[in-house]
C-alpha cells in the first residue's frame, strides 16, 4: 500500500493521543442534537495552529469522523439525527430502539460506522488521485438529478398514503426557498418577517420534526421511553457480528455509495446515507422490513456517512474543493498553516498527506472500542433516567443545540413551531420523513435546475443539457428503477393475493 | 386496524390547509425580481395543489382512508410542553440563557412527572436539573465558543 | 431508588467529562488597561469561508501584540444579513466586534428590508480586498483576455461564466465587463466561489469570474486579468483590466465593525490595533501569497469617504444588472 513508511510516523504517543481524544469528543458532540461535526471542528481550529501539520489534521479527522458516528446514538435512541448525516439510521434505529433493541441498534451502528470509515480512508489513501475526477464530472444538471433521486424515496418512506408523501414533499422543496435565495437575488417568503430571513435552517428543523413529536408523546403517557428487557444484555457483539456478516454486501455497498457521494462537494453525508438506504431498501431480500427495525437500514445510513469523511478529503486534498463542509474548515486551518493543497501536496507534501490517512485509519479503528462503550453509556443513561427528568434534558438539549447552529433564537423558535406543525398533522398521516427530504434536497434541487436551464438556454441545447449526459442519464433511470419497482412487486402481489382471497 | 372505514376527514382539512400555503407562496413570488427565482416555488406550489386537490377528490368520493387511529394520552401535558418551551425561548434574549433554562427545566420535571414526589426525589430531581443545565451552559459557552444570550435585563 | 441514584453518578460523570474538555479552553490572564480579556470577533458566515480565514490569519498576529485572544464565533444566516441586523443591539463595551463585507451591506438593504440600514453599522476599519478576476483554467485555450473577448464577440451569449451568487462582486464585474468590452455572456451563480470553481475545473463553465485569491489557492488555474489598480504581486503576469482598456477596479471588500454603543475612545484604541495587524509586513506577506489585497481606509473620513463612493459605484452597477429597481 502506498505511503506505508509514514504509518510509524502516525504511532507517535501524541497522534495516537489525539486520535483517540479526537474520536471520544467527536462521539459525544456528535451525539448532541444541533452540534454538527462541522462545529466540532471549527472549535479546535485555533489549538491546531500550534501543531505540526500532520497532528492537526489527525485531531481534526478524529474529531469529524468520530462526530459523525455520534449522530446515530440520538438518531436511534431519540429519533433524532444528531447530525444530518445520521438522518437515514432513525429509519430503522429508532423502531428498533422503541422494542427494546436499543442496544443492539447501537451496536450494528458503531460496526458499521467502522466499516464505511474503513473503506473512505482506504479510498482516500490508494485512489485519491483518479477518485477526485468525480468531483469535477458533476455537473449542475447531475447535481438536479441526484437531487429528484433523493426525492423518489418519498415514494418508499410514505407509508400509508403516496399522496400525503408527495404533499409532504412538497411542502419540504417549499420550505426549503425561505430567506435569501441561493443562487439567485431574491428574499423569498419571509412575509416581512426578521425571523424567517435566515430561512430555515435543515439541522434545527430535523430536530424538531424529528424530536418534538416524541417528546409531545413521551410526556402524555406515563410508561417508559423505550421498552427495556429484564436483564443487561451487554453489548450484544456476537449477534451484531454476525447479522453484519450476513449482510456485508449492503455494508460494502453503502460504503462505496458514501465514499462517491463524499467525494462531490454539492452533497455530503445526508445525501449519502440517504442514497444508500434507499439501495439497501430496493434490493431487501425478502421478510426484511425496512422502516419498521430493519438492522440493514442502520448499517447502509452508518456505513455509507462514515465512508463520506474520507471521500470527503479526496477532493479536498487534492483539489482544494472541499467534499463536506467540515471539509471546508479544515481546508481553512491547512491555508492558516500555508499549507496548499492540490495536485502538487500528494508529491511535495506526501508525508503529511500519509501520515495523516494513517492517523485517521487508526482514528477509526479506536472508534471500535470507545464507541461500544460510550454507546453502552448513553442507552443506559436513556433508558435509567427517569421520565420527569429525560424530557426537560431532551428539551433542553433541543433548545440549546439548535440555537448554537447558528447562534441564533429564531431558529430555535422555528425548530420548536416546526415540530409541534409536524406533530399535529402526523396525526393525520403526514409524515415527517418526506418534508425533511424536501428540505435537504430542495437547495439542490433548485440551483441544479437554475443553473443547468441557464446553461441550456445559452447553448441552445436544453434536451442535450437536462436528458443527454452520460451520468444524468444514469441517474435517471435508477431513479426509475426505484420508483417503478416497488410498484409492480405490489400490483403482482395485490393479483396474487386476490387470487388467494377469491 | 378497525377503523379502515372511517373516512380521513382530518387528512382532507390538512390538505386544504396546504393549499391556502401553495397559494400563499404563488402570491409571494410575484413580488421577485429576478425569474430564477420564481420557477422553482412555483413549480412545487403547484405540485402541492395538485396532490392536496387529488386528496380532497378523494376523500369526497370516500376513498380516502383513515389510519389507525391514534392512541389518547394527556392533552394537556403536550400543550404545556410546546407552551413552555416556546415562552422559555422567547424570553431568552431578556432573562438570559440561565435564566430562562432553569425554570424551564423545572417546569418540564413537573409536566412529565407521573411518580409521586418522594422526599428523595424532591431533594435530588432539581439538584440533577441544575447540574444538567449548568454542564451544557459551561460546555458550550466556554469550551465550544458558543456566544450564549446573556440576557438584557442584566447587561449595563 | 436505585435508578435515579445511577443517573445521578452518570450526569456527573458526564460533567466531569466537560470539565475535561473544557480546561483547554481556559485562559486569558488579568490585565490592567484595554483590552482586558479576549475579544470576540464574529463572523456572519459559516465557518471555512474566506471571511473566516481571513480572521483565522488574523487572530496569531492580534495575540502577539496584544496578549489577548480573538475569539471568532459564527452568526450566519441570511448572506449575513442575520448578522449585522444583530449587531447595534450587542454589547458595545470594545469586547465584541464583527466582520463586514462589501457589497453586501451596500445592496441587502436596498432590495429588501433585512434589519439594518448601511449608515447604522460602526465601521472601525476596512482591511483588505479580493480583486475580481476572470480565472480559466490552466488548459484553456484562452491565454489573453483578448482571446475570450473574441470568442464571446462571435458567440453572443455563449460565453459561460461561473460566479458565486447573484447580486455579488462577481455577478456585478460580470455585468461591468459585458458593458465595457462590449460583449454579451451568460452568467451562471453558483452557492460561493468554491463551488463556482469546481464547475470551471469540471469544464462546465468557460471561465469563472472570481478573484484573485483562487489562482493563489488552486492550482490548475490561471488568471486572464484583475480588476486593480497595479498589478498584484503575486501575479506579476497578468495585467489588470484596465491596461487592457477596460475599466474595472473592485472586488469584495472586507472590515470590521462594532456595536453603535461603543464609546470612541475605544474605537479609536481598537482601530489602532486592527491597523497595526493588518500592517505587519510578517501578515502582509502572508495575505499577499493569498492573493489578497490590502487597503486601509481607518475609522473616521478615510472609511466613510471610500465607502460612500464604492456604494455609488456598485448600486448604479446593480441597477444594470438588474438587481435593484
Amino acid at each position: 500500500m502506498a505511503g506505508f513508511e509514514h504509518l510509524l510516523t502516525a504511532l507517535t504517543p501524541l497522534n495516537l493521543a489525539f486520535a483517540l481524544f479526537g474520536v471520544v469528543a467527536g462521539t459525544v458532540i456528535g451525539a448532541i442534537p444541533g452540534l454538527t461535526a462541522t462545529m466540532s471542528v471549527a472549535v479546535l481550529v485555533p489549538l491546531t495552529f500550534a501543531m505540526p501539520t500532520s497532528s492537526a489534521l489527525i485531531l481534526m479527522g478524529a474529531i469529524y469522523t468520530g462526530a459523525i458516528y455520534g449522530g446515530a446514538y440520538s438518531a436511534i435512541l431519540l429519533n433524532t439525527p444528531g447530525t444530518p448525516s445520521a438522518i437515514a439510521t432513525t429509519f430503522d434505529g429508532y423502531p428498533l430502539a422503541k422494542k427494546g433493541d436499543g442496544d443492539y441498534a447501537i451496536t450494528i451502528a458503531c460496526l458499521a460506522s467502522v466499516i464505511g470509515g474503513l473503506v473512505g480512508a482506504v479510498a482516500l489513501m490508494t485512489l485519491a488521485p483518479p477518485l477526485s475526477q468525480v468531483a469535477l464530472a458533476f455537473g449542475p444538471v447531475e447535481y438536479f438529478w441526484l437531487a429528484i433521486f433523493g426525492l423518489s424515496l418519498i415514494a418508499a418512506l410514505s407509508e400509508g398514503s403516496l399522496i400525503k408523501g408527495v404533499a409532504g414533499g412538497a411542502l419540504g422543496l417549499l420550505l426549503s426557498c425561505i430567506g435569501v435565495a441561493e443562487v439567485a437575488g431574491d428574499v423569498r417568503m419571509t412575509f416581512g418577517s426578521q425571523t424567517m430571513l435566515s430561512g430555515i435552517q435543515i439541522v434545527a428543523a430535523l430536530i424538531g420534526l424529528f424530536c418534538i413529536p416524541v417528546l409531545i408523546d413521551l410526556v402524555a403517557q406515563p410508561g417508559h421511553h423505550l421498552k427495556v428487557d429484564s436483564g443487561s444484555r451487554g453489548f450484544r457483539l456476537g449477534e451484531a457480528v454476525r447479522y453484519l456478516w450476513g449482510d456485508k454486501i449492503n455494508a460494502i455497498r453503502s460504503a462505496v455509495i458514501g465514499t462517491v457521494v463524499g467525494i462531490l462537494p454539492g452533497a455530503g453525508g445526508s445525501i449519502a446515507s440517504l442514497v444508500s438506504y434507499s439501495e439497501a431498501q430496493r434490493t431487501a431480500k425478502p421478510g426484511q422490513t425496512y422502516g419498521k427495525g430493519e438492522p440493514g437500514g442502520i448499517i447502509a445510513s452508518e456505513s455509507a456517512n462514515n465512508a463520506t469523511v474520507g471521500g470527503g478529503f479526496i477532493p479536498t486534498l487534492v483539489l482544494g474543493i472541499p467534499g463536506t463542509p467540515p471539509d471546508a474548515v479544515i481546508l481553512g486551518a491547512l491555508l492558516v498553516q500555508g499549507v496548499r493543497t492540490g495536485p502538487s501536496l500528494f508529491a511535495n507534501q506526501g508525508e503529511i498527506v500519509y501520515t495523516f490517512i494513517w492517523g485517521l485509519i487508526l482514528a477509526t479503528i479506536l472508534m471500535l472500542p470507545t464507541g461500544l462503550l460510550i454507546g453502552r453509556y448513553a442507552y443506559r443513561t436513556i433508558i435509567t433516567l427517569p421520565k420527569a427528568l429525560l424530557v426537560p434534558a431532551i428539551a433542553f438539549m433541543t433548545i440549546i443545540g439548535s440555537y448554537a447552529i447558528r447562534n441564533n433564537i429564531s431558529d430555535v423558535i422555528i425548530m420548536i413551531v416546526l415540530g409541534a406543525f409536524g406533530w399535529i398533522i402526523g396525526r393525520f398521516g403526514f409524515t415527517a420523513s418526506p418534508i425533511v427530504l424536501g428540505l435537504i434536497l430542495g437547495p439542490i434541487a433548485e440551483s441544479g435546475f437554475v443553473q443547468a436551464w441557464t446553461i441550456g438556454r445559452a447553448t441552445e441545447n436544453q434536451m442535450g443539457m437536462f436528458f443527454g449526459r452520460p451520468i444524468s442519464i444514469a441517474i435517471i433511470v435508477f431513479t426509475l428503477f426505484t420508483l417503478l419497482s416497488p410498484f409492480v412487486l405490489a400490483r403482482l402481489k395485490k393479483i396474487k393475493d386476490q387470487a388467494h382471497a377469491d | 386496524m378497525q377503523t379502515d372505514d372511517r373516512k380521513d376527514t382530518g387528512g382532507a382539512v390538512i390538505s386544504a390547509v396546504m393549499i391556502g400555503i401553495a397559494c400563499l407562496v404563488i402570491w409571494d413570488s410575484m413580488s421577485y425580481t429576478d425569474p430564477d427565482s420564481a420557477v422553482f416555488p412555483r413549480t412545487f406550489a403547484g405540485v402541492l395543489i395538485a396532490a392536496s386537490l387529488a386528496y380532497i377528490g378523494m376523500w369526497l368520493f370516500g376513498r380516502a382512508k383513515a389510519g389507525a387511529a391514534q392512541e389518547g394520552g394527556a392533552s394537556v401535558r403536550r400543550f404545556l410542553l410546546v407552551a413552555v418551551m416556546l415562552g422559555g425561548t422567547m424570553a431568552m434574549p431578556v432573562v438570559g440563557f440561565i435564566g430562562a433554562a432553569l425554570p424551564v427545566f423545572a417546569a418540564l420535571t413537573l409536566i412529565a412527572m407521573y411518580d409521586p414526589w418522594t422526599r428523595f426525589r424532591v431533594l435530588v430531581y432539581p439538584l440533577i436539573g441544575t447540574a444538567i443545565v449548568l454542564g451544557f451552559f459551561y460546555l458550550f459557552r466556554e469550551v465550544l465558543l458558543v456566544p450564549l444570550p446573556t440576557g438584557s435585563l442584566f447587561e449595563g | 431508588m436505585k435508578t435515579t441514584r445511577r443517573s445521578l453518578v452518570m450526569t456527573g460523570a458526564a460533567l466531569a467529562f466537560a470539565a475535561g474538555l473544557g480546561m483547554t479552553a481556559l485562559s486569558a490572564p488579568a490585565q490592567a488597561e484595554y483590552p482586558e480579556k479576549p475579544i470576540s470577533y464574529i463572523i456572519p458566515f459559516g465557518p471555512g469561508g474566506e471571511s473566516d480565514i481571513t480572521a483565522r490569519m488574523q487572530q496569531p498576529f492580534f495575540k502577539d501584540k496584544f496578549n489577548q485572544d480573538l475569539v471568532i464565533s459564527y452568526k450566519p444566516g441570511a448572506g449575513g444579513a442575520v448578522g449585522w441586523s444583530g449587531l447595534n443591539s450587542l454589547k458595545g463595551d470594545g469586547y465584541t466586534m464583527m466582520g463586514v463585507n462589501l457589497p453586501h451591506i451596500v445592496l441587502q438593504p436596498q432590495q429588501k428590508d433585512v434589519g439594518y440600514k448601511t449608515d447604522e453599522i460602526t465601521m472601525l476599519y476596512w482591511f483588505h480586498y479580493t480583486p475580481d478576476a476572470i480565472v480559466v483554467t490552466d488548459d484553456s485555450p484562452f491565454k489573453t483576455l483578448q482571446d475570450l473577448i473574441k470568442f464571446a464577440k462571435e458567440n453572443p451569449g455563449k460565453m459561460l461564466f461561473s460566479g458565486s451568487g447573484k447580486g455579488t462582486a462577481p455577478h456585478l464585474a460580470k455585468v461591468r465587463f459585458d458593458k465595457l468590452a462590449g460583449v454579451k455572456t451568460t452568467y451562471v451563480p453558483f452557492k460561493g466561489t468554491g463551488a463556482s470553481v469546481a464547475a470551471l475545473m469540471g469544464k462546465q463553465v468557460t471561465a469563472a469570474m472570481a478573484f484573485t485569491t483562487v489562482a493563489a489557492n488552486y492550482e490548475k488555474t490561471r488568471l486572464l486579468a484583475v480588476a486593480m489598480e497595479k498589478r498584484h504581486p503575486r501575479f506579476p503576469d497578468v495585467p489588470t483590466f484596465k491596461e487592457l482598456g477596460i475599466d474595472i477596479v473592485s472586488g469584495a471588500y472586507r472590515g470590521i465593525a462594532v456595536p453603535k454603543s461603543t464609546p470612541e475612545p475605544i474605537r479609536q484604541k481598537l482601530t489602532s490595533m486592527i491597523k497595526a495587524v493588518n500592517e505587519d509586513p510578517a501578515f502582509l506577506k502572508k495575505m499577499e501569497e493569498g492573493g489578497f489585497a490590502p487597503v486601509d481606509y481607518a475609522y473616521g473620513k478615510s472609511a466613510d469617504d471610500f465607502l460612500s463612493k464604492f456604494a455609488e459605484e456598485v448600486t448604479a452597477a446593480a441597477k444594470e444588472a438588474g438587481m435593484l429597481k
